[in-house]
């Protein structure tokens, strides 16, 4: 048709200039002069521009001009009835408003492709361990090169990993965040330096010069923007490193979330020791595939590669399989479950508006009955009559859809919170082309939505009925009621799923906050103070720096309670080892022995208040000359010492350094402590004297009433005069960190809460809606009843009974789909099951008040019809 | 379209130039300038098209489906468009030619009452 239409219309000309010319030839053919011909020709043909344009027009305005006509009546109905327009605009305002913002959130963070040249191409490449139930965990370098090498299917690939390293020179000692990469990935990920070259493979050699890239911040932060940074060397754990390139802003290498400075894996002081170990599990890999090679193809290439190192090496490799992922799930895998309940939290909550104004048009439709009658009886085409009706209502959509982008456009700022800040750095979150697409689509849905169940019932009235009729006040036809109360059951339903998942949330986030973490962090403070590695690079020199800061800092005033740890519970990520038991026989890897591990001062527990259940704890004397000795928890007591005293077993570990290669005797039982995160359950942890094995670093805990402030600057001086080029950082209060750590849980629920509080309102306003109008159009029944004598309680009690089926009904139909969507949900949960009974039943009896309540108000002015006003209005 | 009246020549009432192209059609497929002078043949000149008008009635039609345009391969050498009845066409027309009978009596009846009487 389109076509056409445009083939048709470019052929006009032609068809003119050969018209003209055979009138022109007719012309001559009587005699007349060609000159004259021509003139009379075209007088006769008329105004050619005209006839162009009107031909035009054919085609193109006939469509245009019915919807523009249907739009401008929409619009008059619209002004006409202000207070219908009102409610129904800001309750689609709200739905459009939430999915819309929600929307933006999913779209910037699931849906829009990474900002990477053909990010589809790009894999991570985890290894995984079924046995041991390791979904996915880095690779061993020597793995790494092995894959490199062996490999057909990718193209490139490349590895990162992220620590801090200490920045001296240039103004006070401070850490920054490295990501230490193999040279290849910035190839891989095409980077595009502000400034300067990316790694080349040469910097991955044993014997190349330390070279670094920088941050467009750090760059601008620390070195004032310098225009002729490369060459430049940055001091990076006291040994010096040559610029070669600055990255812009928006430049993340995947995974982590603060990135400042990038280096080669073979000049990591940390890192590039780790290099030689195949066992080892250092590099979380990337990959581009090579264009057209299948998933498939590269799973099967990796699985094989994967045997033959097991064959090879099977000391680390054995049970060691590859798994790929797209590095965009990987990147946005903890988000999506949340991200996906909300879009459909609020996706329900557009549905229930759309009944709410669904039912209004309903009940106007009714009243306008008269008005498409006489439209039919004119001569009006059913489709015309719908197409005007749907138009109308769409035009309401878009209406409502206008302010609802507005509340977006303001709310989507508050959103950020809802993802990890790693992510938002990656793809920012905003209301964009797409977005505004989508929520100008999404209007337009809702618009027809809402429109269709009325006009449908509008064009199919009994026309005669509805001219004979008054002003249709008696009857409203049996079908059109049905719909309405049909519509109010429906909302009733919805808000019940929302409302239960909402409130299984909000007990799990009430179980989340109420959780004693296991040790007591009110008052007690933290602080890091990071190591130049090149300057303490042995445990003995970490050590004796961290006797020395704990005595200096413990002889402060107010300060007594200080303890290192390394790492702390849920601030820190955990370490996880894997332990032998003398005396019984080696774990298989098929069920390896596994606990997390802390090396602590030994007044830790004292000033975490973990309570000793057995044995003694740690004491100055169980110094590094000293048998080498470890604290176990409840839990790892339980799992790895059933029906034993574990107390005097020894326990020796696989990560162990030549100088700590002696069993550690065990000398004691602690409570748990949830270690990882507050939501996941303590599993089996040990802990080991600082002195005889530290880790690198001195993290303190401090319990103290002084200010964080006054804690801070005690703790810088007496730092300062140990070494001045050591950095102290991340001074903060421990209930704040942990608050912090649950703060996506907590704005996720509150969010949820808001929706089902929206759900809810909006379906006490159905409930309210129909029964409201139920009682005005049966004002004259009613008024028969009480003139025969029946009493207000009764008539309370009839208007009463209709709601309350409309929500049993409700109520019937959302239980088990309540069911089915906190099912969907339960991975959200934490220590309340999916189909909590006191939930549901709090969620029923909640919705039964709220509609009762709404339908109460028109109840009662029934109960105060008068009889004679009643029969009057006839 | 143009209704205006002038010495004796008489405009066309809306539509009513649809009927007379589908009519002319009905003889066979022909372009655009033999439409225009058979129905001022037919009517002995009576009744007045401006001859450009044609061609938006004529896209109308096509538009409606009622006739098809098609490329012809023309006399000496000129691009010329050919115009046809289609098979939904033909069955309008007779439509058209129905309603156009009505309308005609009843106008007829209206403004000559006396006649019919006696008649």
């Amino acid at each position: 048709m389109m076509k056409g239409r445009k083939r048709i219309l470019d052929d006009l000309d032609d068809d003119i200039r050969d018209h003209i010319e055979r009138e022109t030839q007719d012309n001559i053919e009587r005699g007349i002069a060609p000159e004259e011909a021509r003139t009379m020709a075209l007088r006769k043909f008329g105004n050619v521009v005209r006839v162009k344009e009107e031909a035009r027009k054919v085609w193109s305005l006939v469509w245009l001009e019915q919807l523009l006509q249907d739009v401008r009546f929409g619009l008059r109905m619209l002004r006409r009835n202000p207070g219908f327009t009102a409610v129904a605009a800001v309750t689609l305002a709200l739905g459009i408003g939430a999915n819309t913002a929600i929307f933006s959130v999913v779209y910037a963070v699931l849906l829009k492709p990474l900002p990477y040249t053909n990010p589809q191409q790009l894999f991570t490449a985890f290894q995984a361990n079924q046995q041991q139930g390791i979904a996915e965990i880095g690779c061993s370098y020597l793995n790494f090169e092995d894959w490199r090498a062996q490999n057909h299917v990718f193209s490139e690939l490349g590895g990162v990993v992220a620590h801090q390293l200490t920045l001296t020179g240039r103004g006070e000692p401070t850490v920054v965040n490295v990501s230490v990469v193999t040279p290849e990935l910035f190839a891989l990920l095409d980077a595009k330096p502000l400034a300067g070259r990316i790694f080349f493979p040469a910097d991955g050699k044993q014997s190349a010069p330390p070279v670094a890239i920088l941050s467009e911040d750090l760059w601008r932060r620390r070195f004032g923007g310098d225009p002729k940074i490369t060459g430049s060397p940055i001091e990076l754990d006291k040994r010096l490193y040559t610029i070669i390139a600055v990255m812009p802003a928006d430049f993340r290498t995947p995974f982590f979330n603060k990135q400042e400075v990038w280096v080669p894996l073979v000049q990591d002081p940390v890192f590039s020791t780790f290099m030689p170990r195949r066992g080892v599990h250092l590099l979380p890999v990337i990959g581009r595939l090579k264009p057209g090679v299948s998933v498939a193809q590269a799973k099967a290439e990796m699985d094989a590669i994967s045997e033959r190192l097991a064959r090879e090496f099977p000391a680390e490799n054995k049970g060691w399989s590859v798994r790929l992922v797209p590095l965009q799930k990987e990147i946005t895998g903890d988000v999506r479950a949340p991200l996906l309940v909300l879009l459909s939290a609020v996706g329900l909550v557009l549905l229930i508006a759309c009944a709410n104004i669904a039912n209004l048009l309903l009940a106007r439709a009714t009243s306008r009955s008269k008005e498409i009658a006489v439209r039919t009886a004119l001569g009006a085409g059913r489709a015309r009559i719908m197409r005007q009706l749907l138009s109308e209502s769409v035009v309401l959509g878009l209406l409502g859809g206008g302010v609802g982008i507005a509340l977006a456009f303001w709310g989507v700022h508050a959103l950020g919170s809802l993802v990890p800040r790693s992510l938002l750095r990656v793809n920012a979150i905003g209301v964009d082309n797409q977005v505004l697409g989508f929520a100008v689509l999404l209007s337009s849905i809702a618009g027809i939505v809402f429109g269709l169940v009325p006009a449908v019932f509008a064009v199919n009235p009994d026309v005669q009925n509805s001219l004979r009729e008054g002003g249709g006040r008696s009857g409203e036809s049996r079908n059109r009621r049905r719909a309405r109360s049909f519509l109010a059951a429906a909302e009733i339903s919805l808000a019940m799923v929302l409302l239960v998942t909402a409130g299984l949330l909000l007990r799990s986030f009430a179980n989340l906050i109420s959780v004693s973490p296991g040790f007591e962090p009110q008052n007690i403070v933290q602080a890091d103070i990071s190591l130049p590695q090149s300057k303490y690079s042995t445990p003995q020199q970490w050590a004796a720096f961290s006797e020395e800061v704990l005595a200096r800092i413990q002889s402060e005033p107010g300060l007594q309670d200080t303890a290192v740890a390394v790492p702390r519970p849920i601030v820190d990520n955990s370490v996880n080892l894997t332990f032998e038991i003398a005396g019984s026989p080696p774990s298989s890897s098929a069920a390896s022995r596994r606990a997390d591990y802390e090396s602590v001062s030994p007044d830790y527990f004292r000033v975490m208040r973990i309570p000793l259940l057995a044995g003694r704890l740690f004491t100055p004397h169980d110094a590094a000359s000293e048998p080498r000795v470890s604290i176990i928890s409840k839990t790892m007591a339980r799992l790895y010492f059933p029906n034993e005293n574990p107390i005097g077993k020894h326990i020796s570990f696989a990560f162990s350094r030549a100088e700590d290669e002696s069993a550690h005797e065990i000398v004691g039982i602690v409570d748990d402590v949830r270690d990882v995160a507050l939501g996941q359950n303590p599993g089996a942890m040990m802990y080991v004297p600082y002195a005889q094995a530290p880790l690198w670093g001195a993290n303190l805990v401090i319990r103290t009433t002084l200010s964080t402030a006054s804690v801070g600057s005690a703790i810088r001086r007496e730092v300062e005069n140990i070494d001045k080029d050591v950095p102290v950082t991340d001074i903060a209060k421990m209930p704040n960190l942990i608050n912090a750590s649950i703060a996506q849980s907590r704005f996720r629920t509150f969010l949820l809460g808001l929706v089902a509080a929206m759900a809810l309102v909006l379906a006490a306003t159905g409930i309210f809606g129909v029964i409201s109008y139920s009682v005005s159009r049966r004002t004259n029944e009613i008024g028969i009843r009480i003139a025969l004598g029946a009493s207000r309680k009764t008539i309370l009690s009839l208007i009463l009974r209709e709601t309350l089926g409309l929500t049993l009904a409700g109520l019937a139909v959302g239980f088990p789909c309540a069911l089915v969507a906190s099912h969907f949900a339960r991975h959200l949960l934490f220590n309340v099951s999916s189909n909590d009974p006191t939930t549901l039943a709090a969620v029923a009896l909640c919705l039964a008040a709220v509609a009762g309540l709404a339908g109460y108000i028109p109840a009662r002015r029934a109960m105060r019809v008068d009889p004679l006003v009643a029969l009057r209005c006839e | 379209m143009s209704t205006k009246e002038s010495k004796g020549r008489i405009g066309l009432l809306q539509g009513t130039l649809d009927l007379l192209i589908l009519r002319t059609l009905l003889l066979g497929p022909t372009h655009g300038h033999a439409i225009a002078k058979a129905i001022a043949f037919h009517s002995d000149d009576v009744l007045q098209v401006e001859q450009g008008s044609l061609y938006p009635a004529l896209h109308r039609l096509i538009k409606r489906g009622w006739i098809s345009a098609e490329q012809g391969a023309s006399e000496n050498n000129r691009r010329a468009k050919y115009y046809r009845l289609t098979v939904k066409g033909r069955r309008q027309l007779q439509v058209e030619i129905s309603k156009w009978d009505k309308l005609t009596e009843a106008i007829a009846r209206i403004l000559r009452p006396a006649e019919r009487e006696s008649a």
